[in-house]
């Protein structure tokens, strides 16, 4: 018999129910970055602005982490730290850029190189690759990219890219997207429990399915509350535990992006960030300063500044 | 005469192709602020989703990503992608999207991947994000580009999204859910595509430019009617609403 240990002193539904004890799930950033291993794909959690894992792409380069394949919808800012220090070598994507202020300075120029190799899919086809992972099945149809070049061209994936067929049932022509079960899947929420009950506010992205399709999933959380706190609004709650085998607490984890109800984007940053990667010296500067330079996540938020971050936490009832 | 900048113009000629109680994809941007004008002004009973998750949306401030927080307070709903693209859009319940791109060609199929060759790439661009699902499926797809010759192409470097793909009858062929691209807008003029070539076409030209201005500027043969009205300009009322939309000037700039 396991060891019964009454986590719900005062509550009814306590006695032959008590659930035996968990093993803390919480790690640091690093001992969580340590585990991906060179050669590895992670999904990425996050869409465009919101929630994106930044602190953990930080801990990555500063581990040197080498050959990572990465598979998401639309990530900005995070995809450029790791591309520009040559973190990844494959992208599995349907979007990158930084929306409202450019284009992907360090992609552009690492896909000049040839440093890295990028499947181009669709935000739809993505995201079904990850309903595909999460559901154990080899492969999604969708009704979309038939007719283009997203179907027509490849490059490492070859013909396992995409297929297109007729329909067995209707003979209709339909795309089958191949499914993707990575060795991770990185995903930032704003609020977990020590089991790892996660609840995301706001807009969930592909994060669902996301969460759901890596062989491992370390949760990275702006916060930890009390089980009951999960357990007042069990709606709330994304990702069960039962999914989670890692977690990591710590502020501003997307930092200059947003996380709903927790802090805005840091427009000015983000605009220094557009600016300095438009050259290789402005952005080997940036690395040196902001991530190189600095042991962990917590000296970043001291470069950045508190009073700074400060200013851009989220208002009642607006959420940014 | 009223006095209009060119985004504003812009902006309200977008807001004309979107009808009451239609659903529409937003994105950011233009497109957006097209799509908010239309609800404050002839389409109040619009449903403007972004493919982020957000649902018949209310913006207060003007979003800058598709999944901004601003997107959110006042949404009737905050879900997630496979609701937008997958329940909402490849279902067929989208009536309208918009899309920019880097080029396009006669038949209106769209590049936003790579500029030069695929193997070796010059510039690599953002690539489809949502767009060539919203291609493939929306009822009628509105495309708005800045309005460049080396944009006009008669072979796209690659293609992102679909058109009219291969003329008549392609996107039959594909089973595409969608209608395909209904009208092109450009600093220069409106076009929309033939019914019967599904060709290019040239359908107004913007004050200030004539359909010669148009010809030099495009890489393929464009057809011409006889009659090439003038596009209509935007009113007052238009530009002012646009502004209280976008008070900080975020897309309409701060010259006002």
């Amino acid at each position: 018999m396991s060891r019964i240990i009454n986590t719900h002193s005062g509550t009814a539904r306590c006695s032959q129910l008590t659930e035996a004890e968990v093993y803390d799930k919480v790690i640091t950033m690093e001992e969580a970055v340590k585990m991906v291993h060179d050669g590895d794909g992670l999904f990425w959690g996050g869409f465009g602005y919101q929630r994106a894992p930044i602190a953990f792409a930080h801990e990555l380069v500063r581990q040197k982490k080498r050959n990572l394949t990465i598979y998401t919808c639309g990530s900005e800012i995070d995809i450029e730290i790791m591309v520009g220090a040559y973190v990844l070598s494959r992208l599995e994507i349907a979007f990158v850029a930084i929306e409202a202020l450019g284009l992907a300075n360090n992609v552009r120029r690492r896909v000049a190189e040839g440093a890295i190799e990028i499947e181009d899919y669709s935000n739809l086809a993505m995201a079904m690759r990850f309903l595909g992972g999460a559901l154990n099945v080899p492969f999604m149809p969708i009704r979309t990219l038939m007719g283009t070049d997203i179907v027509n061209k490849s490059r490492y994936r070859g013909d396992k890219k995409l297929k297109v067929i007729d329909c067995p049932f209707t003979g209709q022509k339909v795309c089958l997207v191949p499914s993707v079960q990575p060795e991770f899947s990185i995903v930032h929420v704003q609020r977990v429990d020590k089991n790892g009950n996660a609840q995301i506010d706001g807009i969930v992205g592909e994060d669902l399915e996301g969460s759901r399709c890596g062989k491992k999933l370390i949760v990275l959380a702006e916060e930890i509350v009390g089980e009951e706190e999960i357990r007042h609004s069990p709606s709330r709650t994304a990702i069960p535990a039962m999914y989670v085998h890692h977690i990591v607490v710590l502020p501003f984890v997307a930092h200059p992006m947003q996380c709903h109800n927790y802090y805005d984007y840091d427009l000015e940053h983000l605009m220094m960030f557009h600016k300095m990667t438009k050259t290789e010296e402005g952005w080997q500067e940036y690395l040196d300063e902001y991530i190189l330079g600095v042991d962990n996540h917590f000296e970043y938020l001291n470069i950045v500044g508190w009073e700074r971050l400060h200013s851009l936490r989220a208002k009642r009832p607006w959420g940014y | 005469m009223v006095k209009y900048t060119k985004i504003e113009f812009l902006t309200a000629c977008a807001a004309s192709h979107v009808r009451d109680g239609e659903n529409v994809f937003g994105g950011t941007g233009m497109p957006l602020l097209a799509a908010l004008l239309a609800k404050e002004t002839h389409a109040p009973h619009i449903n403007l989703i972004s493919e982020a998750g957000f649902i018949d949306a209310h913006p207060r401030n003007v979003p800058l990503s598709v999944a901004d927080s601003r997107y959110y307070y006042g949404c009737a709903a905050a879900i997630g992608l496979i609701e937008t693209l997958g329940f909402i859009l490849q279902a067929g319940r989208i009536d309208v999207g918009f899309l920019g791109a880097a080029q396009i060609d006669e038949y209106g199929n769209l590049n936003t991947t790579y500029i030069g060759p695929y193997e070796k790439p010059k510039v690599r661009l953002p690539g489809s994000g949502g767009g060539n699902d919203i291609a493939s499926c929306a009822k009628r797809l509105v495309i708005m580009m800045t309005h460049d010759k080396r944009k006009f192409v008669k072979k796209l470097d690659y293609m992102t999204s679909p058109g009219h793909l291969e003329g008549p009858g392609s996107r039959e062929k594909w089973g595409l859910i969608g209608g395909g691209p209904e009208v092109v807008i450009t600093d220069m003029c409106q076009m929309d595509f033939d019914p019967e070539t599904k060709k290019i076409r040239l359908m107004t030209v913007h004050p200030g430019y004539t359909v010669d201005d148009v010809l030099d500027n495009v890489m393929f043969d464009l057809i011409v009617p006889e009659k090439v009205p003038q596009t209509p300009e935007p009113t007052e009322e238009q530009i002012r609403i646009m502004h209280e939309l976008d008070p900080h000037g975020v897309y309409l700039g701060k010259g006002k």
